[in-house]
């Protein structure tokens, strides 16, 4: 209800988010990390951290979470993801075949193995949380440009 | 078969949504839970009683799964969903910036 209060919702919306999106983005990370040994793995953990992001957008306003990361960041990290993931299928090809698993395959059941699966996992988070995070920002900017007209 | 039929139900719900409400808006949250109706039919229909998550553990025994194929199914159909749910939005949001109303029946009426 003050006045210097800025864009974006009212201030207990806005400590509440302070202390809990780096809860969501952890816990989003969590989940791509480990998606190879429990349930979850890279769009399920892509779209949490996506959401991480699209909190802070909804608490703060769209030019706080766009000062973090553009727009133009954005494309720039979802591509990435994408190339990441064929570098890592065209990797295979120096082993054998298409996506085959050049890396030792580790001791099961542990964080560090299943060779590839896990840098495929997290190549496809960065692509799934970019990706949907620019969805959201295209569907706000879209809005301010048909107030415009 | 009483959870079927409550899925049945659900998507007759998102059905009504589309065929009897005038806000656009209405029309796509119809659309999203018809949607969902079906991607909860597929996994009831993949479900077992007590089974646990298709992955493997050290401890447990792999025969007390749940059926993993239309689980992977509804996860590509539900990135999907989010696409087309996306595209519905934009377009009702294109809509009202034309027409500066959600009611499709008015939508009608401006047309030319």
């Amino acid at each position: 209800m003050s006045k210097e209060q800025g864009p974006g919702m009212s201030i207990i919306v806005k400590t509440v988010t302070r202390l809990t999106v780096w809860l969501i983005l952890l816990y989003g990370i969590y989940i791509v990390v480990h998606g190879h040994l429990s349930p979850g793995g890279g769009f399920a953990g892509g779209v949490i951290i996506a959401l991480s992001f699209i909190h802070l957008m909804l608490a703060y306003g769209k030019e706080m979470a766009l000062k973090k990361l553009s727009e133009g960041l954005l494309g720039v990290w979802e591509s990435t993801g994408g190339l990441v993931f064929l570098v890592i299928a065209l990797l295979g090809l120096t082993a054998g075949y298409f996506f085959k698993n050049f890396l030792p395959a580790g001791e099961p059941f542990h964080l560090v193995s299943a060779g590839t699966i896990p840098l495929s996992y997290i190549a496809i988070s960065v692509k799934v949380w970019a990706g949907l995070f620019a969805i959201f920002v295209a569907l706000v900017l879209l809005r301010v440009d048909t107030e415009q007209k | 078969m009483t959870v079927y039929l409550l899925a049945l139900v659900l998507f007759c719900v998102g059905i009504y949504g589309v065929l009897r409400k005038r806000n656009l808006i209405k029309i796509i949250l119809g659309i999203i839970i018809a949607e969902h109706a079906v991607l909860l039919f597929f996994i009831l229909v993949g479900y077992r009683l007590n089974g646990r998550a298709p992955i493997l553990s050290p401890d447990a025994p792999i025969t007390q799964m749940v059926d993993p194929l239309p689980q992977a199914l509804v996860l590509t159909a539900i990135v999907i969903g989010l696409a087309t749910t996306a595209l519905l939005i934009a377009l009702a949001m294109r809509l009202y910036g034309k027409y500066g109303t959600y009611d499709i029946a008015k939508i009608r009426e401006l047309r030319g």
